[in-house]
């Protein structure tokens, strides 16, 4: 067990054993939310997202094997049609009363170019098959996200996006894709096929049709160095912009109400392999709730203890291919919201938004995310022609949430920032066209594949403005 | 605390079949379902966390973890697997699994295939 462990484990079970009271108090707290029925009274199964906040009980089920099969499927698939992918958004994009679709069954690497380092897969690929698909013939993503469950279309759809200094988000690496229209059409597009649909659909939403397959630009695989640093808050918000730009991938998790920060750096490296340790970020945020749990009331001495808990402890260092290191298992389910800011209001937005919680949220016990992404020209890209700086704070998911809308969003929408599609946000059209320049655009090309709105559920009749 | 701790970890132990053994993720991960369409439900979804320790789910085949939970019943499984439960989230990342497939499901990962 490392010291990071012990240390937490140690120190915090004690103080939590001394402050029985309020561990009774959040026993009471911590039941387990109420599961919505399982079967309806119509027979269906239920549907739910990785958080449980959303849930449906679809009157269809879907799972084409191939592309044609799908093409088949949809002009008669009860509406509205929703593509699913692992169910990671926390936002109400998939819930839906007519047809669930799933791309399960459209997985993998269909095939490859070694000299230009382009791969096509099917889009259901999950993207923990992808890495070591990917592995087996000398290519690698550019980079990936924090987690890695989603499926190759769901992360394109939502604009899933990791951290680096140059480096876009997903779909800012694809070259082509395949979509098939609602009304079974196949459609290929790129940069010089289709381009207005390329990048009207690129981030889609699911709105659009369905991807059956996506061509991308990869990279020689290359191994990285990951270190794991505990710091001050303080001192890593004031060197953040170089810290960026010094590491190939740089993000920070701040630590409310302790004063620290993880700085997590992603480096190429020639080293041996040093295979990462077992997961520890899970009992680490386990920690965490333990000292919100006994020092909620008094941010002060809780602020105090865990400084001293935290002090002295070493950083954490694996080296490996990217894709065994960019991403990680996240075991304890949590909810989210994510806003993605003009680069240069980051650090002064992120200083508030910690501010805010330590004053007002003195509930909350996850850290507060911070990464940075490239800008590119997908039209409905949140980092469409613009570099950004992302904040993302979390609940456990069987915590209220409200904080964020209350506290939260006001500030990021201030900023001028642009949700993250799979988060939790408030927007609707008239807000997302203020946000989007080529929101309009898109919201055309849409509604030319899709008239009658088969693809669109309530939420996304909301961000589209279609009644 | 200890004695709490190896008193849970008797338990546990007594409660497995004879002989169970903990599985590593490599041996976890060498299991699949006979049937091939189940097969393919597990290898899409559950596989992905019940056969990865970080992920903190029980290790597919591993009895000493999931004997005690088959003791809750086959239904009160199928439930969780479908309506979610702490780690666990709703539908097991299988959104095309019918409730028959997620009770054969569970039976193939919990060890008790008949």
């Amino acid at each position: 067990m490392s010291t990071r462990r012990k240390v937490l484990l140690g120190g915090a079970g004690l103080l939590a054993l001394g402050a029985g009271g309020l561990a009774g108090r959040r026993i009471w707290l911590d039941r387990e939310p109420e599961p919505p029925p399982a079967i309806d009274p119509q027979g269906r199964a239920l549907w739910s997202n990785w958080c449980g906040l959303e849930h449906a009980y679809p009157a269809a089920r879907a799972a084409p094997a191939d592309e044609a099969e799908l093409a088949a499927l949809l002009p008669g698939a009860k509406a509205p049609i929703r593509p699913v992918g692992a169910g990671h958004s926390f936002t109400a994009l998939v819930p839906t009363e007519g047809t669930l679709l799933s791309l399960d069954r459209l997985s993998g690497l269909i095939e490859h170019d070694a000299a230009a380092l382009t791969a096509t897969v099917r889009a259901g690929t999950r993207l923990s098959a992808l890495g070591p698909a990917l592995a087996a013939i000398g290519q690698e993503m550019p980079n990936l996200p924090d987690i890695n469950k989603q499926t190759l279309a769901g992360a394109l759809a939502t604009a899933t996006h990791g951290t680096g200094k140059g480096f876009t988000a997903i779909h800012g690496e694809i070259l082509a894709m395949r979509l098939v229209s609602p009304a079974g059409e196949v459609i290929e597009c790129g940069r010089d096929q289709r381009p207005e649909l390329f990048h009207a659909a690129r981030v889609g939403l699911g709105a659009f049709g369905v991807l059956s397959a996506v061509t991308l630009q990869n990279r020689p695989l290359r191994r990285v160095r990951k270190t794991v640093t505990l710091v001050d808050t303080e001192e890593v918000l004031r060197q953040w912009p170089d810290l960026a730009s010094k590491h190939r991938n740089a993000e920070f998790l701040v630590l409310p109400f302790t004063g620290k920060s993880a700085l997590i750096v992603h480096d190429e490296t020639d080293e041996p392999v040093r295979p990462r340790g077992p997961d520890q970020d899970a009992d680490t945020l386990m920690s965490l709730k333990a000292l919100r749990d006994v020092f909620e009331f008094t941010p002060g001495l809780r602020q105090r203890v865990a400084g001293k808990l935290l002090e002295d402890i070493p950083a954490e260092v694996a080296v490996d291919e990217g894709w065994k290191l960019l991403s990680n298992e996240r075991p304890v389910r949590f909810k989210e919201m994510e806003y993605h800011l003009p680069i240069e209001r980051q650090v002064e937005v992120l200083r508030e938004v910690i501010a805010r919680i330590e004053r007002e949220a003195t509930d909350v016990f996850f850290p507060i995310e911070a990464r940075i992404i490239a800008p590119d020209d997908a039209w409905l890209s949140p980092f469409y022609q613009r570099e950004s700086g992302s904040i993302a704070v979390h609940a456990w998911y069987k915590e209220s949430h409200d904080w964020m809308f209350k506290h939260i969003e006001p500030l990021f929408r201030e900023a001028g920032g642009r949700p993250h599609w799979g988060k939790l946000h408030s927007l609707g059209r008239s807000e997302l066209a203020a946000l989007y320049p080529m929101f309009e655009e898109a919201n055309a090309v849409r509604r030319s594949l899709d008239p009658q709105g088969r693809m669109l559920n309530p939420f996304l009749r909301k961000l589209f403005g279609d009644a | 605390m200890r004695m709490a701790a190896l008193a849970v970890a008797v338990f546990a132990l007594a409660s497995c079949g004879p002989g169970a053994q903990p599985l590593t993720p490599a041996q976890s991960a060498q299991l699949k379902p006979a049937d091939a369409r189940l097969a393919g439900l597990y290898e899409g979804s559950c596989k992905a966390c019940h056969t990865v320790a970080d992920s903190q789910a029980p290790l597919t085949g591993d009895r000493t973890k999931w004997d005690l939970r088959w003791k809750q019943g086959e239904d009160v499984l199928v439930a969780v697997v479908i309506q979610g439960k702490g780690q666990m989230p709703a539908g097991g990342q299988c959104f095309t699994c019918t409730p028959a497939d997620y009770r054969a499901l569970v039976r193939f990962m919990a060890g008790q295939e008949k």
